[in-house]
């Protein structure tokens, strides 16, 4: 498998320098490197992101995604016999709002994909804030997929568990509690929903990753990770995971009040990518913010992958051709994560919820 | 054979008791496994569980989710209600007496993280329950789990069991149901789900419907669990209902049709247990006294 989120366009000159040894290296001598454009770069990974647009759950995914893992660096001669974990968000299904979850279209087409590069395809998901996984797979429709197709199911919620040393340390979670399949996968597949998101701007596939910690150990929802802080949290549960690539459905995506209750926004949008800092990037490009200011990006920012939109290549569709700025609450948190210049409506909140910044960091601990 | 007796049958045949077919024991499942056993006067065979259950319990008190785990400790709840439905059967021990006393100390140590007010959270975040980890916030389930205990133990009018029905009472939705704990955040209230209503209508049963949001949950279990298909929302929404002297005529047959569901794809001691706790109606020993008298 030769999945690559290490830099991938570097020259041989740029290749001399250790990647790991520059971004930890003394703060004076970094400081000192970086006033220079060519070493700047240097110090920047590079990634590339698939992007297809006029998608529909009813056409031909199953090779747009072949094609898109493909034109996104993956070598499918690597896959045979690999454990290739995929990881929806199913967060909390209602058939009133397809719009939450990962559609099971996406799920299978992926699916059949590693399959016909023999790879070992499991489902896995742990709910974040309903106990009842069966009612998650019912209401999303994943449960019927799931059997059509005789895939196996993981429930992350209530798996045997293994402890793993946090790779990050943006918190002070000292390391996490994975479930065992999620530990032996060899490449974990991140299919988030294109969604805004009321506390951190939007989620995408980092964010999603949260889904694989188990709530019988963590809560429901997954509250310990809130009190370590949402960004530095997400950061160092995709520091300490194996391999992850994303595939993001964005057909239909969600705007306004998300990640659960917003509105339907129909994008007709997979975006595919062998690194999932650069996806998340791409995404947020398309859905009008600035990723820099993304604060679980700005953690991740050349030490995950690049934001740089000079250091995600892009392949299929550009993401200007197919940005569409997507409505978001107007509260100042979230407005001032928005690209410079972009121009959309603002999501309406009642009175009441006029909330100011300052009411931003207790709030967030009770989730959502 | 009917369905109910397979799934006694099946639970009584069980030497371990796990979330899924083939896991290992933990708490959860095997407190419940022993509750749906003595509710259906299978002493013996619920001897084993509740013995596991002895096995597990720290030294100060709790009982992790399982035997590698001992920690976070809310399947406690669970195991205080095991033992306490004992007492009244061929199981008697004072064993129970002391375990008990020695995690009712311990629930009564904990609760939930103070989170500060404000305007974008609908709910009183201020009331003290318990939480699901030690360190975080007050949530729906395990407060539910925990009031039970206390209920169960002649505990109902401490002052944390209060607390716990205040809390439990303002998360109920104002259009009636809850879900894992929160009410409306930025403005918008959100989604009830099956299964925290379900038992958070179990635990306040016997109390006061002072909003009228409890008969709104009533209604929205009713509304919703002709069509739930899932055996733990089916049989915790089942189960509130029971509570609040609800329960549907069509219990069973939805009942018989979860456990088709669940047997033909390797049935847990988790799910066989709830099914034959919901089967119990209004004499399942999850039930707190209060309502027992009232339907009796």
């Amino acid at each position: 498998m030769t999945i690559d989120t290490a830099p991938q366009s570097l020259t041989r000159k740029e290749r001399q320098f250790d990647r790991r040894s520059l971004l930890i290296g003394t703060g004076a001598a970094l400081a000192g490197l970086v006033s220079f454009p060519y070493l700047r770069r240097a110090l920047q990974m590079k990634a590339a992101v698939f992007v297809a647009s006029n998608q529909r759950y009813d056409g031909p995914l199953e090779q747009t995604i072949r094609e898109g893992l493909i034109a996104s660096g993956l070598e499918p001669t690597g896959l045979h016999g690999k454990k290739v974990l995929l990881k929806p968000n199913l967060v909390e299904p209602s058939r009133l709002a397809p719009q939450m979850t990962t559609h099971p279209a996406v799920i299978l087409a992926a699916a059949e994909v590693f399959r016909g590069w023999g790879a070992h395809v499991v489902v896995g998901e742990g709910p974040g804030h309903v106990r009842d996984t069966e009612m998650a797979l019912i209401e999303s429709g994943v449960d019927e997929a799931l059997d059509t197709a005789r895939l196996e199911f993981a429930d992350l919620n209530y798996s045997q568990l293994g402890w793993v040393k946090n790779s990050g340390r943006a918190s002070n979670l000292k390391g996490f509690y994975f479930p065992r399949q999620v530990i032996e996968a060899d490449l974990i597949v991140s299919m988030p929903k294109m969604k805004t998101h009321h506390w951190v701007g939007y989620t995408a596939a980092l964010k999603n990753l949260y889904g694989v910690i188990p709530g019988i150990k963590y809560g429901w929802p997954k509250n310990v990770l809130h009190y370590a802080g949402i960004p530095e949290s997400v950061y160092d549960i995709n520091a300490s995971l194996p391999k992850t690539i994303a595939i993001v459905d964005g057909i239909l995506a969600m705007e306004g009040d998300g990640p659960i209750m917003g509105s339907a926004k129909p994008m007709g949008l997979l975006v595919i990518g062998g690194n999932s800092t650069a996806v998340d990037a791409t995404v947020g490009r398309i859905m009008g913010f600035d990723p820099a200011r993304i604060s679980y990006l700005k953690l991740a920012a050349n030490r995950l992958g690049p934001v740089d939109e000079h250091c995600v290549e892009q392949r299929g569709e550009t993401w200007q051709s197919v940005a569409h700025p997507f409505t978001i609450i107007d509260s100042p948190h979230l407005q001032e994560l928005r690209a410079p210049g972009v121009l959309i409506s603002s999501w309406g909140l009642p009175k009441r919820a006029g909330c100011q910044l300052a009411c931003r960091a207790p709030a967030a601990q009770v989730g959502v | 054979m009917n369905w109910l007796d397979d799934v006694v049958t099946r639970l009584a045949a069980a030497d371990s008791w796990g979330y899924h077919g083939e896991s290992p024991s933990a708490t959860e499942p095997t407190a419940l496994s022993a509750l749906a056993l003595l509710a259906h006067r299978r002493d013996q065979a619920a001897a084993r569980p509740i013995a596991w259950l002895l096995s597990q319990q720290a030294a100060d008190g709790s009982l992790g989710i399982d035997a590698a785990q001992s920690t976070p400790g809310w399947p406690t709840s669970l195991a205080v209600l095991a033992w306490q439905a004992a007492h009244g059967t061929s199981l008697a021990s004072s064993k129970y007496s002391t375990a008990i006393q020695r995690a009712v100390t311990w629930i009564l140590q904990i609760q939930g993280s103070h989170v500060e007010q404000t305007d974008v959270m609908g709910h009183d975040s201020t009331i003290r329950g318990w939480p699901w980890v030690e360190g975080t916030h007050s949530w729906v389930e395990p407060t539910a789990m925990h009031l039970l205990a206390l209920k169960h133990t002649g505990h109902s009018d401490h002052i944390r069991a209060r607390d716990a029905v205040r809390l439990l009472q303002n998360r109920l939705l104002e259009s009636g149901g809850c879900n894992y704990g929160n009410t409306v955040v930025f403005g918008q209230q959100l989604r009830p789900h099956v299964q925290p209503t379900g038992l958070a209508l179990l635990a306040l049963a016997g109390e006061d419907d002072v909003t009228g949001h409890v008969q709104k949950s009533v209604d929205y279990l009713e509304r919703e669990l002709p069509r739930q298909a899932a055996t733990e929302s089916l049989c915790y929404g089942l189960l509130g209902l029971a509570a609040q002297r609800a329960l549907p005529a069509a219990a069973d047959a939805w009942l018989g049709a979860a456990s088709r569901r669940i047997l033909s794809r390797g049935p847990s001691s988790y799910k066989l247990a709830l099914l034959a706790l919901a089967a119990s109606g209004a004499a399942c020993p999850l039930i707190p006294a209060t309502q027992a008298r009232a339907t009796s």
